[in-house]
C-alpha cells in the first residue's frame, strides 16, 4: 500500500486506539515488567501524538521517491526515529504523566517494540481484511 | 519574403506509445499552453504545438530558419530541451534528430526529403472471433451484422421492444447481471458480487474461453513468460483475493518454508518489506497466479457462470434494461440467442496487439509472417531456428516486453553461441521522466519502473490527483508517468551489460524509413541524419515489442455501441467513464452499465490494465450497484468483509 497523508493519519489513529492499547494493557496491569501504572498509556498518547507531525514530513518525503510510496523498511527506520524522539524527551526534559525520574529505557523499548509490531503486523493484515476499501484509498479507513 | 518550409515532427505519445506525426511549417513554437506561444514573429505566422506534461514550461522552445540553418532555441524552460540528449540552450538541427521535451522524444526530419510518410497510427492485428488467437489476416473491421444475426430493426434501434425480441422466435434468456468477456476483468467482477452477496444463478459471463485467465496466459507464454517465470504485478495483486492478504509472497513463502526452502522463503519476505529501494521488487510466478484463480473460480461458482458466446450487439430495451445479441454456436453449428440483464460490465480486454506500420507495411508487401512478427504472436519458431542455426534477431521497442526477449535470446545463446542481437529504438534515453521532485531511473537507455504505472497510481495519492483532475490534467498526468518502462530486475541488466560488453548485444538508434526483404535477410532502412549517407540493419527475425494497444473502435462490439448511442471517447479514444466506471450515457430506467479494463484508459483510473487496477474498478462499481439498490447486493462491511474473508479461507463458497 503506498499510503496518503489522511490515510496515515487514520490508520496511526486507530491502529494506537486498537491494538495500541491492547499492547499496553500487559503493562498497565503490571503483567508484563514490574511497574504497574499509566505511565504506558501517557507514552502511547504521545507517540500517536508527534506521530501525527512525523506523518507531514514522511508525506512529503514520499514524494520525492518515484513511486510515492513507503516500504516497510521505511515504516520501520520511522518507528525507530520516533522512538528514540520520545524517549530523549521523556529523559531529558520529562513529559506530563512520565515524571523524569520514573521513565525506564529498557521497559519503554521493550513496550515501544511490541506496540510498533503489533500495529505493523495488523496494518498489513486486519486492515485490509476489515476495511476492504483501505488499501485502494492510500489507507482511508473512514 | 521566405517560402515556409515544412518539417515533420515525429513522436510516440509517451502515456500510450500511439504515433503523432504532424507536418508543420517554420517557424515552430512548442510548449504546454497554446495562449503562452506567440501568434507570429516578424510577421511571419507561428505554428504552434502544444505538449501537455507539467515537464514542459508554457512556451518551451522554438525551431526556426537562421542563416539557412534549422534551429532550436530553448524559451528559458524550466526542464530545458536536449537535442539527441545534450542540454542545449540554441543548437542547429539535421534531419534526423532527436529533441526532448519533457516526455516527448520527437524526431525531426524535413518533409520534402522524408520518404513518403508511413501511416499514421499503428496497425492492429486483431484476434480471430472464433479462435480468439491474434490473426494477422483479420481484415480490420469485421461487420457487426453477419448473415442476418442480429436482425436489422434490432441493430437500427436505440431501444428495442422485448416484444420484439420474442418474436424473432429465438431463445431469450432473462438474468439480472452480465459480464461481457469473461476474460480477467469479468472474472474480478463476478468475485466481487458473490462477495457482496450475489447468487451464481443471477450472474452470466458471456466470452468465448472458459477459463478467464485464458487469453492472458496465451499472451504471456507467447512473450516468453513460461509459468515458472514472474509476472509485472505486485505480491498483494490477487485477482482470487480481494483482500490482498494473505499476497502472493506470503503464500509463496508459507510454501517454500515447508518445502524445506528457508532461504527462498525469508527472501521473498525480505523483498516486500524492502522493494524496491533495498531489494528488487517481489513478483508472482505466473503459474501460481493461474491456480490462485482456478481454485476462486471453483469456489465462486464459475462453472455456472460462464456461458460459451460470442457477443454480437447490444442495445437499451424499452423496459428499461439491456439486450445483448449472441451467438452460441461454432462453425458447424449455428445457435443464436438474446440475453436480457439489468446490470452489465464490459471487460473486453485489448481489441487488438499493436503493431508497427513499417513491419505492417513489409508483411504485406512480401506475404512473411515467419521473419517479422509481434511479441505477441506464437514465434516459438525463432528461437527454435536461432538454437539449431544461429543469426541475429533486430528488436523493436524498449518496454518489459523487449527485456523479455532479451532474456529469452541470452537463454538461447547458452545453446548457441552464433546469435546476436540488435535493439533499435528511436532515440536515446539519456534521462528519466520527471513528476514534481521525483525522477525514473535510467540504464543503458531503458527506464525502470516497477510496474506499468507509478506504484501511487494504484490506490496512493497519486490515484486520488488523477480521480479529480480535469480531462485536459488527466492528459498531462498519464504523458508524465507513462512511456515504456521495464522492470529493475538484476538478471536483465546484467544480461544487458554481458551483451555489450561481448559484443553479441548493440543498441542502435534511429527512425525506420522501410524494411526489406533482400538476399541477405531482412535489412532496415534508418533514416540518414544530417544526409551523412544510410543506414541499414541486417537481421534474420524482426520482432515487434513495442506493445499491447488500440482504440476501443477496433473491437466491432464497442464500435457499434458507440455508434449507436454516440457515446463519447476520451482523449486516448477509449470509453469515457465516471469515476465508478458506469457509462453514465447506457443508463437505462433501471439497469446500469459499466466498463473496466483496457478500453478505460484515460479515464479517472491509470493502471486499469492489471490485476490490482481490476478489483479497484470493480469495488467502485459494486458499491455503486449496491447504493443504486441493485438485486441482491449488498455492501461490504467490516463485518461481512471479515466473514467473507474467513469463507475464502476454508474455500467455502461465498
Amino acid at each position: 500500500m503506498t499510503p496518503t497523508l489522511l490515510g496515515r493519519w487514520q490508520s496511526r489513529l486507530l491502529l494506537f486506539a486498537t491494538v495500541g492499547v491492547l499492547l499496553t494493557l500487559p503493562f498497565f496491569l503490571g503483567m508484563i515488567g514490574n511497574k504497574p501504572g499509566t505511565i504506558y498509556f501517557w507514552i502511547l498518547g504521545y507517540l500517536a501524538f508527534f506521530g501525527h507531525g512525523w506523518d507531514v514530513l514522511y508525506n512529503y518525503l514520499q514524494k520525492f521517491r518515484w513511486d510515492y510510496d513507503w516500504p516497510g523498511v521505511f515504516q520501520l527506520l520511522a518507528g525507530i526515529w520516533e522512538g528514540i524522539f520520545v524517549a530523549i524527551l521523556a529523559i531529558a526534559i520529562g513529559l506530563p504523566g512520565v515524571p523524569k525520574g520514573q521513565f525506564e529505557l529498557p521497559l519503554f523499548v521493550l513496550h515501544y517494540s511490541l506496540v510498533w509490531l503489533g500495529i505493523y503486523i495488523a496494518s498489513q493484515s486486519l486492515m485490509r481484511i476489515l476495511f476492504v476499501r483501505s488499501r485502494f484509498k492510500g489507507g482511508q479507513w473512514l | 519574403m521566405v517560402t515556409p518550409i515544412q518539417i515533420r515532427l515525429r513522436w510516440d505519445d509517451p502515456a500510450t506509445g500511439e504515433r503523432r506525426e504532424p507536418v508543420l511549417g517554420l517557424p515552430i513554437a512548442l510548449g504546454r499552453e497554446f495562449s503562452q506561444m506567440p501568434g507570429e514573429i516578424a510577421g511571419t505566422r507561428i505554428s504552434r504545438l502544444v505538449l501537455n506534461s507539467d515537464q514542459v514550461s508554457r512556451f518551451h522552445a522554438l525551431i526556426d530558419m537562421e542563416s539557412g540553418g534549422l534551429v532550436v532555441v530553448d524559451q528559458g524552460s524550466r526542464n530545458g530541451t536536449f537535442v539527441n540528449g545534450t542540454l542545449q540552450k540554441r543548437c542547429a538541427l539535421a534531419n534526423g534528430d532527436t529533441l526532448q521535451v519533457g516526455p516527448y522524444q520527437i524526431n525531426v526530419s524535413f518533409a520534402g526529403s522524408a520518404a513518403a510518410p508511413t501511416q499514421a497510427s499503428n496497425s492492429p492485428i486483431l484476434f480471430n472471433p472464433h479462435t480468439d488467437l491474434p490473426d494477422p489476416t483479420q481484415p480490420p473491421q469485421p461487420p457487426v451484422i453477419a448473415s442476418g444475426f442480429p436482425p436489422q430493426a434490432f441493430v437500427d434501434s436505440q431501444i428495442v421492444p422485448v416484444q420484439d425480441l420474442h418474436a424473432t422466435g429465438l431463445p431469450v434468456d432473462e438474468i439480472d447481471y452480465a459480464a461481457i468477456g469473461a476474460g480477467l476483468g469479468s472474472f474480478i467482477w463476478v468475485d466481487l458480487l458473490r462477495i457482496f452477496g450475489v447468487k451464481p444463478g443471477q450472474i452470466a459471463a458471456l466470452g468465448m474461453e472458459k477459463e478467464p485467465y485464458a487469453r492472458y496466459r496465451r499472451l504471456c507464454l507467447n512473450s516468453q513468460i513460461p509459468l515458472h517465470e514472474r509476472l509485472r504485478s505486485n505480491s498483494d495483486s490477487c485477482p482470487d483475493n480481494i483482500w490482498g492478504w494473505p499476497s502472493y509472497a506470503l503464500r509463496e513463502a508459507w510454501g517454500d518454508f515447508f518445502k524445506g526452502q528457508i532461504g527462498a522463503s525469508f527472501k521473498y519476505l525480505w523483498q516486500v518489506f524492502a522493494e524496491p529501494t533495498f531489494a528488487e521488487t517481489y513478483t508472482p510466478r505466473a503459474g501460481n497466479v493461474f491456480n490462485s484463480i482456478d481454485r476462486e473460480a471453483t469456489r465462486i461458482g464459475w462453472d455456472g457462470i460462464f456461458r460459451y458466446g460470442r457477443i454480437r450487439a447490444i442495445r437499451k430495451t424499452d423496459d428499461g434494461r439491456y439486450a445483448i445479441a449472441y451467438s452460441r454456436g461454432d462453425a458447424s453449428r449455428r445457435d443464436r440467442a438474446f440475453l436480457l440483464t439489468k446490470y452489465v460490465q464490459i471487460a473486453t480486454g485489448y481489441p487488438a496487439i499493436q503493431f508497427l506500420p513499417d513491419l505492417q507495411d513489409y508483411r504485406e508487401k512480401t506475404g512473411d509472417f515467419k521473419s517479422v512478427v509481434n511479441a505477441y504472436e506464437d514465434h516459438k519458431h525463432v528461437y527454435e531456428y536461432l538454437e539449431q542455426k544461429g543469426g541475429t534477431v533486430l528488436i523493436r521497442g524498449r518496454g518489459i516486453v523487449a527485456s523479455r526477449i532479451v532474456q529469452r535470446i541470452y537463454e538461447a545463446r547458452q545453446r548457441n553461441p552464433n546469435i546476436s542481437l540488435l535493439h533499435l529504438m528511436r532515440s536515446p534515453k539519456p534521462q528519466g521522466n520527471k513528476f514534481g521532485s521525483a525522477q525514473r531511473q535510467v540504464a543503458n537507455h531503458y527506464e525502470f519502473q516497477p510496474f506499468n504505472w507509478p506504484k501511487a497510481g494504484w490506490g496512493g495519492e497519486m490515484r486520488a490527483i488523477l480521480e479529480q483532475a480535469t480531462p485536459e490534467q488527466r492528459k498531462r498526468l498519464l504523458a508524465d508517468w507513462g512511456g515504456s518502462t521495464t522492470a529493475d530486475r538484476g538478471d536483465w541488466k546484467r544480461i544487458v551489460q554481458e551483451g555489450l560488453n561481448q559484443g553479441w548485444y548493440q543498441i542502435a538508434f534511429g527512425e525506420v524509413e522501410r524494411v526489406e526483404r533482400e538476399q541477405d535477410g531482412i535489412i532496415t532502412y534508418i533514416q540518414e541524419k544530417g544526409f551523412k549517407g544510410q543506414v541499414k540493419l541486417e537481421a534474420n527475425f524482426i520482432i515487434d515489442a513495442t506493445g499491447l494497444d488500440a482504440h476501443v473502435t477496433a473491437n466491432p462490439l464497442l464500435n457499434d455501441l458507440v455508434n449507436c448511442y454516440n457515446l463519447p471517447l476520451n482523449h486516448l479514444g477509449r470509453m469515457s467513464v465516471a469515476n465508478d466506471f458506469e457509462l453514465v450515457e447506457m443508463r437505462a430506467d433501471r439497469g446500469r452499465m459499466y466498463a473496466a479494463g483496457a478500453i478505460t484508459l484515460g479515464g479517472p483510473y491509470a493502471p486499469v490494465d492489471s490485476f490490482l487496477g481490476l478489483q479497484y474498478a470493480a469495488l467502485r462499481t459494486v458499491d455503486s450497484l449496491a447504493a443504486a439498490r441493485a438485486i441482491g447486493i449488498s455492501r461490504l462491511n467490516v463485518l461481512t468483509s471479515l466473514r467473507q474473508w474467513l469463507k475464502w479461507v476454508a474455500n467455502q463458497s461465498p
